[in-house]
């Protein structure tokens, strides 16, 4: 291993690039180094698909627990996303029924159905609105409270705490504003939940905080408080960014949506979305032991970072990655990543925003166009997804 | 050793497997539509669920710990002969395996 040179170091990739428009950096990695340390994030950035699902599919090597991310500090707790093995399982597994397909076919998507239905009913007609902040946000915000047993949380509470939780997750210059931001929101979640919890104990439900509550061998309550926090702060944003991607790629994509109608594939349509943009673009695992990836040397120590945005654009694996598609012949994006830490929402995506609001939205609102689809903006680097979504609703 | 997947549309493809790789990996690495195993063989996912032939379902076995509850997630219909591909390692035993494909996996 000691003869295998490390990997080249760059520095001139900024966080701001990234922000703005990581694709085109991403394109020139896979192809010219797909193994770099990029020193503006402090990271080996993993650009081909297959050396991100190595990594992630191998965790005994590169661990999830990586103590030096600013996440802990954010959610003032060590939670599942950052654990590994048993440990992991065993919190995982802890909230894991309110998250199975049963429990979505039987609560979730009628819920979500009659949700659906108001928030479109809210719409305004006739005029354009930012599709984004007026439907896309709230209707995540919504189910998200109801599945993990904090329906009183209000949509601006639950889009106010993701948005803390994630700022102060993502604050690798460790400012300190993010840190009081999410210290605020975690005192307002922390007096939430404390009635919450005890409302589920007098009447247990079907949602995550009922079931780990009431487990006949539950979980400690700090890590019941933390995991209900990790999903909220990682439950609005991807379904959130998955929709609104969505729905910019067929109403730019005229022909697709079209066939999209005629074929009621509206599930491809959904994969296709986070295939396109990912909502989470990159993770990081910490490197357990000496390891070769594509002949260089990754030292114990370092620190990885799986491209997902990058994975699910390798030409190896997708022709024309750039295009929104969604009629591809096989999809296999990593959008929900792999592994034991593979996303534990991905059922909850795919069978309410997958398999409902697209209908229902291009179904109420037939005539949906984007009049100018160039002043859409797209940003962000860990989390990426449209800002805006101005449309005439018809 | 062979493995003979079988579509729900009933066309058949035949792949190599080693010894110790899972059905899974067998699939996915010969590109089998119909098997996609998203989060790698770590019980997570659901989308690897297949039939195990009736002439098979000995030799192969019953569903291990926790993959009943996988497969409840399964998007198509859950049968007796039920298992998770990722579950099933191959062995001299299964030379031959036929494994039947689930109509959809999402």
């Amino acid at each position: 291993m000691l003869d295998l040179p490390i990997a080249p170091l760059d520095e001139t990739i900024t966080i701001d690039q990234l922000t703005l428009a990581p694709y085109p950096i991403y394109k020139r990695l896979r192809a010219e180094a797909p193994v770099l340390r990029v020193k503006s994030v402090g990271r080996t950035f993993l650009t081909r698909a297959a050396d991100c699902k190595f990594v992630k599919d191998t965790p005994a090597i590169f661990s999830s627990d990586d103590p030096n991310t600013p996440m802990k500090r954010a959610f003032q707790a060590h939670t599942l996303m950052r654990k590994d093995g048993p440990e992991h399982m065993a919190e995982r597994m802890a909230m894991a029924p309110a998250l199975m397909p049963k429990t979505i076919q039987e609560v979730w998507a009628p819920l979500y159905r009659k949700l659906a239905d108001d928030y479109l009913d809210r719409l305004p007609r006739g005029e354009v609105v930012d599709l984004h902040k007026a439907l896309s946000a709230p209707i995540a915000a919504r189910i998200l409270a109801h599945i993990l047993g904090i329906p009183e949380a209000t949509d601006e509470q639950m889009i106010f705490w993701s948005q803390a939780l994630i700022d102060g997750a993502g604050n690798f210059g460790w400012l300190p504003e993010p840190f009081v931001i999410s210290d605020h929101a975690n005192l307002e979640m922390d007096a939430l939940l404390a009635r919450a919890v005890e409302r589920v104990r007098a009447e247990p439900d079907r949602s995550a905080l009922s079931v780990m509550v009431n487990a006949e061998n539950p979980i400690p309550m700090s890590q019941i408080v933390a995991n209900i926090k990790i999903a909220i702060g990682g439950g609005i944003n991807e379904p959130r960014d998955a929709l609104s991607t969505i729905v910019y790629g067929l109403l730019t994509e005229p022909g697709q949506l079209e066939e999209v109608r005629r074929t009621g594939k509206w599930g491809a349509a959904f994969e296709e979305g986070v295939r396109w943009v990912a909502p989470i673009q990159a993770s990081s695992r910490l490197v357990l032991e000496d390891v070769e990836i594509r002949g260089f040397h990754i030292p114990r120590g370092d620190t990885v970072m799986t491209i997902q945005a990058s994975a699910n654009h390798d030409e190896e694996l997708f022709d024309h990655p750039e295009r929104f598609d969604a009629f591809r012949a096989r999809n296999p994006h990593q959008a929900f990543g792999s592994g034991p830490h593979h996303c534990g929402g991905a059922h909850v995506a795919r069978r309410t925003v997958g398999a409902i609001m697209l209908e229902a939205l291009f179904e109420r609102f037939p005539n949906m166009a984007l009049p100018d689809p160039e002043i859409v903006m797209w940003r962000g680097f860990g989390f990426r997804g449209p800002i805006n979504l101005p449309v005439a609703l018809g | 050793m062979k493995i003979t997947f079988i579509a729900a549309d009933g066309s058949e493809t035949l792949v190599d497997a080693a010894e110790g790789e899972s059905v899974m990996q067998a699939a996915v690495q010969n590109d089998v539509d119909g098997i996609i195993g998203e989060c790698g063989g770590s019980m997570m996912c659901a989308t690897c669920h297949c039939y195990v032939d009736d002439g098979w379902t000995e030799a192969v076995g019953g569903q291990q710990d926790g993959e009943s509850d996988l497969l409840d997630c399964a998007a198509s219909e859950v049968r007796p002969s039920s298992r998770l591909s990722c579950q099933i390692r191959m062995r001299a035993e299964l030379d031959g395996v036929v494994i039947h494909l689930p109509e959809s996996q999402l």
